[in-house]
């Protein structure tokens, strides 16, 4: 007697429906409770040592925390207590995937205190390795998107190119991954005999290799079902989390250090028609989702690779470091400068009060600020594609936390 | 626009809490002033900055649509003040702008930015446990890069390194 009467509330109330036979169907409230899921620290698709806290209602996400800090190794405090030059190497620690990137962004941030001018062989080289590090660093950013998402075999073949790229760089400083190799005042030493024309040789078969990727990822049907329509952001949120890089790009938003406000050769080789920059365009399905975010990673490799011919071109002999002291003192002074990293803009804050340390060395990293959209973008999705969301990212745990 | 554009235009619309601008200067012998190089910026006070940034944002001539970073900086033990500095871009005008508040050490607090760059948060509970700078009206105002009891203001240059961490020697 009792749940009839509860069912005629119901039934008052407006929350049911007559089905086609006639009868009538009321919609009675589920009640759920929501559950806090610990992504992380150890989560394979974090990409690092880093925690999300994820609130859902059963496969729905309504709230998500990401929890950082679990690498911060002080990078920031130790730019403060150690000497301009020495301060160098950390630098390679934050985005350990685009190290040679980092090496140029601070050693241009020195540079505009100190107004001096750099070889123009050094910037040669300085533009080959960081667009030759942008290639492998995108090449990461795939091949584990597609292994998040479970495709095991692209990220294989993203590991032979990246392993060539690193012996690359083996070759013109020593390192594989960490590489100090772009000095304050142009970069550490000349490249090797022939080391120019197997840079040659890597465009080459990279451009052969890109199609297949393509062919491999981008259009396959289950990635495109996977990220097509996930996670999307409008441009407007892009601007006000203040995303960058590809982030930001796959929004639709044309923007791109490197051509609107142009360091080192970068004017020159935009001048010349050598790059275009990318925009995700929605192809597959909204603008700004995962899918455009990968689609503009892809395209760069390629416009890269056009960069570096265009400086294999047009490079010269000549000096490739400028008369510095060993000791460097840094004139009184404050400057940002900020860089078109893999993963967006990568700012370095110093100010020098004359001395031979720095006052303050901020490190702006794109992927801290990134990872931010993550408290926006999550809620509201499905558990599943959180994978994809997270990944689309493609944050470096070692650059958030700092 | 440059540097100067910017600065005449926010002084044209009035912006809130604009107190002057400083540009870099050769060194001068005579005065024993070393000079300074580098960016200019603009200095604002502490507590207007997030009408001063709202402005910035929504002024058709500048649309700075973007905050590209927000630190502080402790300039020495002897300083009485913090800086908070905000690196403004924009996208459509293709200019950046440096703004820079002096916030008095003995107090560091400032109403909070995020309202206007939501990207600020973040930046804001970085300086919130580094530099130790209360943000009024913050909605999520715990540690983010340090653990949640962690003492101190490591960035500030008064710093003392700690002994031990939950009974870890750090010497």
């Amino acid at each position: 007697m009792e749940t009839q009467e509860h069912t005629a509330t119901i039934a008052e109330s407006g929350e049911s429906r007559v089905l086609e036979s006639g009868e009538r169907e009321y919609m009675l409230d589920v009640r759920t409770q929501d559950m806090e899921l610990n992504m992380g620290p150890q989560h394979p698709a974090t990409h690092g040592v880093m925690r999300i806290l994820v609130r859902a209602d059963g496969e729905l996400i309504t709230g998500a925390q990401p929890h950082l800090g679990y690498l911060h190794r002080c990078a920031e405090k130790i730019g403060e207590n150690v000497e301009w030059l020495m301060y160098l190497p950390y630098t390679d620690r934050y985005d350990y995937l685009a190290a040679m990137n980092n090496n140029l962004g601070y050693s241009m941030a020195v540079e505009a205190l100190m107004g001096i001018e750099i070889p123009r062989r050094a910037m040669m080289i300085r533009t080959i390795c960081a667009e030759l590090n942008r290639i492998g660093s995108h090449l990461i950013a795939f091949g584990t998107y597609g292994l998040d998402l479970g495709a095991f075999t692209p990220f294989l073949y993203m590991f032979r190119e990246r392993e060539w790229m690193m012996a690359l760089f083996e070759k013109i400083c020593g390192a594989r991954l960490t590489y100090s190799y772009i000095r304050i005042g142009g970069v550490f030493n000349d490249a090797p005999p022939g080391w120019l024309s197997e840079v040659e040789r890597f465009c080459d078969t990279f451009e052969e290799k890109w199609k297949e990727y393509c062919d491999l990822l981008m259009v396959n049907q289950i990635f495109v079902k996977r990220t097509a329509d996930i996670g999307v952001i409008s441009p407007e949120m892009a601007l006000d989390f203040g995303l960058t890089g590809p982030m930001l790009r796959g929004s639709g938003v044309d923007w791109d250090l490197r051509r609107d406000m142009p360091y080192e050769l970068y004017e020159e080789i935009h001048a010349d028609g050598a790059f275009d920059v990318p925009l995700g365009t929605g192809e597959r399905g909204t603008v700004g989702d995962c899918w455009d975010r990968v689609y503009v990673r892809v395209q760069e490799m390629m416009e890269s690779i056009k960069i570096v011919r265009w400086c294999l071109g047009a490079i010269e002999p000549g000096e490739v470091i400028a008369d510095i002291p060993k000791t460097l003192r840094v004139p009184p002074g404050e400057a940002y400068v900020g860089i078109e990293n893999p993963r967006g803009e990568l700012g370095h804050y110093v100010v020098s009060d004359g001395g031979k340390v720095a006052v303050r060395v901020r490190v702006r990293g794109p992927s801290f600020v990134n990872l931010a959209v993550l408290e926006e973008l999550m809620p509201g999705a499905l558990v599943a594609d959180s994978i994809a969301i997270i990944g689309s990212t493609d944050i470096v745990v070692g650059e958030t936390d700092r | 626009m440059d540097f100067q554009g910017i600065y005449d235009r926010l002084r044209a619309i009035e912006a809130p809490g604009l107190e002057g601008c400083d540009e870099p200067r050769p060194a001068n012998a005579e005065t024993k002033d070393k000079g300074r190089g580098g960016d200019p910026f603009c200095l604002v006070t502490p507590a207007l900055l997030p009408a001063f940034l709202e402005v910035c944002r929504d002024d058709p001539h500048l649309s700075f649509e973007m905050a590209a970073d927000m630190t502080a900086t402790d300039p020495g033990k002897d300083e009485e003040h913090l800086w908070v500095n905000v690196q403004l871009l924009s996208v459509s005008k293709k200019h950046r702008l440096a703004v820079k508040a002096l916030l008095p050490k003995a107090s560091p607090v400032l109403p909070t930015t995020s309202g206007v760059y939501r990207t600020n948060q973040w930046h804001e509970r970085e300086c919130g446990e580094m530099f130790g700078i209360t943000f009024e009206g913050h909605p999520d105002p715990r540690n983010i890069l340090l653990p949640d009891d962690w003492v101190g203001a490591p960035l500030r240059k008064d710093y003392e390194f700690p002994r031990e961490y939950h009974g870890i020697s750090c010497e």
